[in-house]
């Protein structure tokens, strides 16, 4: 009876510890996320902190300023038509990266992943000078190029994390039984990276939707997009509308994140 | 003579320019109903031979030939051909029934069809409770079962396996061995079966293609392979052997099955009766006798004996195997257990054996320059 004792681990004060160290991390990330949440509605007449009282008239003011209305419009036209693309393309090229072996293929690799590792500035000012003779500055192409340029990279790689896992016979299996490729990528091989596609989606998604850098450089004057909007509306006012703004930025990121999570399991697409 | 439900002629496969070909013109016949089992050490072509028929694999060269059709450059996926794959390669987005019915919708059969097939080849395989469950719920020897449902459901015209049971615990595989066996000779699927275990060939197989080095070393029945080995790597191969080095001094009179019967002479041990092929008279060939066919006994008996000292005992219970040494050699042998005295190391031991269990290797032994 006293046996269980025996075995009762003693006291070990690396626990706590850590659970403190992990807890100030946690508030350090966050920290920034609360005090916007608390400015958006303070009374404030100027984006300060503390909040002097509670009110709503950011949140009132926000579906009556044309500009993030269009912002975000244009915002999400971006994304969506970005997402789609990228999809479409990055999906392919893992495969033929996972799948194949040719001569260049360290080199498309390379190419594939390269924006992950170039400054935004320096893509976005190469984008201007490039699009510039195109026609395409201040234009939904022009924007929709450079999205794609900087969220295939994700895309590719969460595909390849799902390619790396999956059994290659399982789509011989296939074949054999009778399928197609067309039918053998449609019915086995999506399926199986789903998850690593779709969370290569969602990023991109919030990725094009979040960029200010190459959307200001490509796109300020004639198309501006919700983040430039942002960025504008700060440099002219200083009320607390754009903490009301990045509020409900925060929840539709974190109910498209839920969905994801509910309907997919993007914990198990990411891990 | 019957057609062959299956002919591999001179196939070959060269993974790259310049290397050692894999499969190096490989010829074989298969009979329709047959499991044929290719046995052979890791790399000795096995797989890919299996590939190559399943489609999986161009052939650099050579020819497959299915019931008289030519299928060689025939798309894996019109070759009509059921496959189970050593990690059983079951989707894993899909339910039971889901896996086993989609080799019947590719081939686009009705609705009520599939239901009816897919509840029959679950029932075949004794997992018809399970039809609604997720792949990853399942056992290892459950997905090998819903693996095999899956090929037979197509009625393919060729079976393969793949190393079926090497992902098996022991007691299992021998479950899924007889298993698998019965349930090929009921559906009479002409299949072809990889594995790199002898028992499981010897035991399953109608026929035995021993391979080695990209080369069919021997094709067979199991009683072939095993009793009348056509060289030295199949004797070691399949089960235990001694070799003896056997100069064949003369004939002494026909045996079964076209074999003759010899007098030879083992350098250093005496003359010694034997069975081979006919013609072998003049010439150095390699005896071989399996262990168990050593007659071991502690007396001297009889005239035609190898006396020996008894090197080293290895009990196992229901098993004795003793290592004798006779001159400069030493011969394996095995000894039925009993509870009385064991024989000991270091005690004499005198070995004889019936003559149709030493049998001459048909291709002579190099003479070494006189």
């Amino acid at each position: 009876m006293s046996e269980a004792r025996l075995f009762k681990p003693r006291f070990n004060p690396a626990k706590p510890a850590f659970g403190i160290l992990v807890f100030l991390l946690y508030l350090f990330l966050l920290a920034p996320l609360l005090i916007v949440f608390v400015v958006s509605f303070a009374s404030n007449q100027y984006l300060s902190f503390p909040p002097e009282g509670l009110t709503f008239k950011w949140y009132e003011m926000l579906p009556e300023e044309s500009t993030f209305v269009n912002g975000m419009r244009v915002s999400l036209i971006v994304a969506v038509i970005v997402t789609a693309i990228v999809l479409a393309l990055g999906v392919p090229v893992a495969l033929a990266l996972d799948r194949f072996e040719f001569k260049a293929k360290a080199a498309v690799q390379s190419f594939f992943l390269s924006p992950l590792l170039i400054p935004s500035i320096v893509l976005a000012l190469g984008m201007v000078l490039l699009f510039g003779p195109l026609n395409l500055n201040n234009t939904y192409t022009g924007i929709i190029i450079g999205h794609v340029a900087i969220t295939i990279p994700f895309v590719i790689r969460t595909t390849l994390m799902s390619l790396a896992t999956t059994d290659t016979s399982c789509e011989a299996a296939a074949r054999i039984l009778g399928a197609g490729s067309w039918t053998v990528f449609r019915r086995i091989t999506l399926p199986i990276i789903q998850p690593g596609v779709i969370a290569g989606g969602v990023i991109a998604f919030i990725v094009s939707f979040d960029e200010a850098v190459i959307s200001l450089f490509v796109a300020e004057s004639g198309l501006p997009t919700l983040p430039v909007q942002v960025l504008r509306y700060v440099e002219n006012s200083a009320d607390a509308a754009v903490a009301a703004l990045s509020v409900i930025l925060i929840l539709i990121s974190l109910a498209v994140v839920v969905v994801v999570e509910r309907v997919m399991g993007l914990r198990k697409a990411l891990r | 003579m019957t057609e062959s439900k299956l002919s591999i002629v001179d196939l070959t496969k060269r993974y790259a320019a310049g290397l050692d070909p894999a499969v190096d013109r490989l010829n074989m016949e298969v009979e329709e109903g047959h499991l044929v089992a290719l046995l052979g050490p890791s790399g000795c072509g096995k797989t890919t031979t299996l590939r190559m028929v399943a489609g999986l694999m161009d052939p650099t060269a050579g020819s497959i030939v299915v019931d008289g059709k030519e299928i060689t450059h025939t798309p894996v996926n019109k070759r009509g051909m059921g496959m189970v794959f050593q990690s059983y390669a079951l989707f894993p987005h899909m339910n039971v029934e889901q896996n086993v019915a989609f080799g019947l919708q590719m081939r686009q059969t009705s609705k009520s069809e599939q239901k009816r097939r897919v509840a029959g080849a679950l029932d075949m395989v004794q997992l018809g409770h399970l039809s609604k469950r997720q792949v990853k719920e399942l056992s290892g020897g459950q997905q090998q079962r819903i693996a095999l449902a899956r090929a037979l459901v197509v009625e393919p015209t060729l079976l393969l396996l793949d190393e079926p049971l090497s992902n098996l615990d022991a007691k299992l595989r021998e479950t899924m061995r007889t298993e698998i066996r019965s349930i090929q000779q009921r559906t009479r699927a002409t299949t072809l079966f990889v594995t790199h275990d002898q028992d499981e060939a010897l035991d399953m197989a109608d026929r035995i293609a021993v391979m080695n080095g990209g080369l069919i070393e021997q094709f067979g029945s199991p009683t072939d392979v095993y009793e009348r080995p056509r060289t030295r790597f199949v004797a070691n191969f399949i089960g235990q052997a001694n070799f003896l080095n056997a100069r064949v001094l003369s004939e002494t009179g026909s045996a079964a099955k076209g074999e003759t019967h010899y007098r030879v002479s083992i350098d250093g041990l005496g003359q010694f009766g034997a069975v081979g092929a006919p013609g072998l008279t003049g010439s150095t060939h390699e005896l071989v006798i399996r262990p168990h066919r050593l007659r071991v006994s502690l007396q001297p008996a009889g005239t035609e004996t190898i006396a020996g000292v008894i090197e080293r005992v290895n009990y196992t219970g229901d098993a004795l195997s003793v290592a004798v040494k006779a001159g400069d050699r030493v011969l394996q042998a095995q000894m039925p257990t009993s509870s009385g005295d064991l024989p000991r190391a270091g005690d004499a031991a005198y070995l004889s054996w019936n003559e149709q269990d030493a049998y001459l290797l048909p291709t002579p032994v190099k003479e070494p320059a006189a």
